[in-house]
């Protein structure tokens, strides 16, 4: 069945393809995670949450380091229970194998000085000035959510149809290699070409500039030596 | 499945309780978005250690694509069944972010070398 329908954002004519077994269920116009993907996504965001909280909070910077894996780990779950397999493939490697990897490296070289960890202070001295201003953040994004759908709970229970069953329906069968991929992919090469150009430039300085910044003294003399004699 | 059968939470039962529904709308990434980010601006804003606070950056970034991709599914569900900007745009953000970090913390490594802290409250040669 190929239904249109106008979408509470503005005037998007809605065409979903569904399957004949629920076709009985009313089309949705949001989308809404049920059943076990629902609870996988309570465990998700608990998970990442608190991951958060102890990243900020704990004492060492190593405990720091391995709460923000946690937390980007569940960031990836979140992003495979909303069928962007293409990112989170993306996450876990470039996030979890690479920024979190050098975040480990650059505290190992910086604490060498050990410092008696219980009397440091762990925040700096305009603390109270900075929980006000998150806690104002906070309120804020309470209340653009609180007034940016002012229908979620008018909506009808019985409009609740599942993800899968108003999108994924295939009637080919599913397909061997996730599509997200070869989709996303697709539209990076067409739609996206000039900014992903801009950003193999953009890592080719980052390269050079973390050389350069990473350089010693000595390294910096030695190579004006060599210019001096060449 | 054994889950299917647990039942949504009534929609009349006001505001508060729907964010405990075991179903999951846009929304509620959105409201989880919204506090992982307050928690990476907390960390930014009040802690000593620099490399925190670059992780608190981070965090902050992991929240801005986790409404990016809830956008694009959310309007994948409303028929736009090729509509892959969201995720385009968290690819860019997870690229600029791994730059960030690489500078980031080379700006670390030779701070440390010529001050011998990583306190932001100890570098403050620009601030006055």
């Amino acid at each position: 069945m190929v239904g249109g329908r106008w979408s509470v954002v503005g005037a998007v004519p809605i065409t979903v393809h569904r399957s004949p077994t629920t076709d009985h269920r009313p089309l949705t116009t949001d989308m809404i995670l049920t059943g076990p993907e629902a609870w996988f996504f309570w465990l998700l965001a608990l998970t990442a949450l608190m991951g958060g909280l102890f990243t900020v909070l704990s004492r060492s910077a190593v405990h720091s380091a391995a709460c923000l894996m946690i937390t980007l780990i569940a960031t990836a779950g979140l992003f495979l229970l909303l069928h962007a397999e293409f990112v989170m493939g993306v996450q876990v490697l470039v996030y979890v194998g690479g920024v979190v990897v050098l975040f480990l490296f650059v505290i190992m070289l910086v604490n060498v000085r050990e410092e008696p960890l219980s009397q440091a202070r762990l925040f700096s001295r305009q603390w109270g000035f900075a929980i006000a201003c998150t806690v104002l953040l906070a309120f804020a994004f309470w209340l653009a959510i609180r007034l940016s759908d002012p229908y979620q709970n008018l909506r009808p229970r019985e409009e609740l149809a599942t993800v899968s069953e108003s999108v994924a329906y295939n009637p080919q069968g599913a397909t061997p290699v996730s599509k997200n991929s070869e989709n996303v992919g697709w539209a990076l090469y067409t739609q996206a070409a000039l900014p992903f150009e801009i950003a193999s430039v953009l890592l080719l300085v980052a390269i050079l500039g973390s050389v350069l910044l990473a350089r010693t003294q000595r390294q910096e003399q030695l190579a004006e030596h060599e210019e001096e004699r060449s | 499945m054994i889950l299917d059968l647990i039942p949504a939470a009534e929609p009349s039962q006001g505001y508060l309780w729907s964010f405990f529904d075991v179903s999951t709308t846009t929304t509620k990434f959105l409201i989880l978005s919204s506090l992982l980010f307050v928690i990476g601006v907390g960390g930014v804003l009040a802690r000593r250690n620099i490399i925190v606070i670059f992780m608190s950056i981070e965090l902050i970034l992991n929240a801005v694509n986790i409404n990016f991709i809830a956008f694009t599914r959310h309007w994948q569900t409303l028929g736009r069944i090729n509509e892959h900007t969201g995720e385009l745009f968290a690819i860019f953000v997870i690229t600029v972010a791994a730059a960030e970090a690489a500078i980031g913390l080379g700006i670390v490594v030779s701070l440390y070398r010529n001050r011998e802290t990583v306190a932001v409250d100890e570098i403050d040669l620009l601030k006055w």
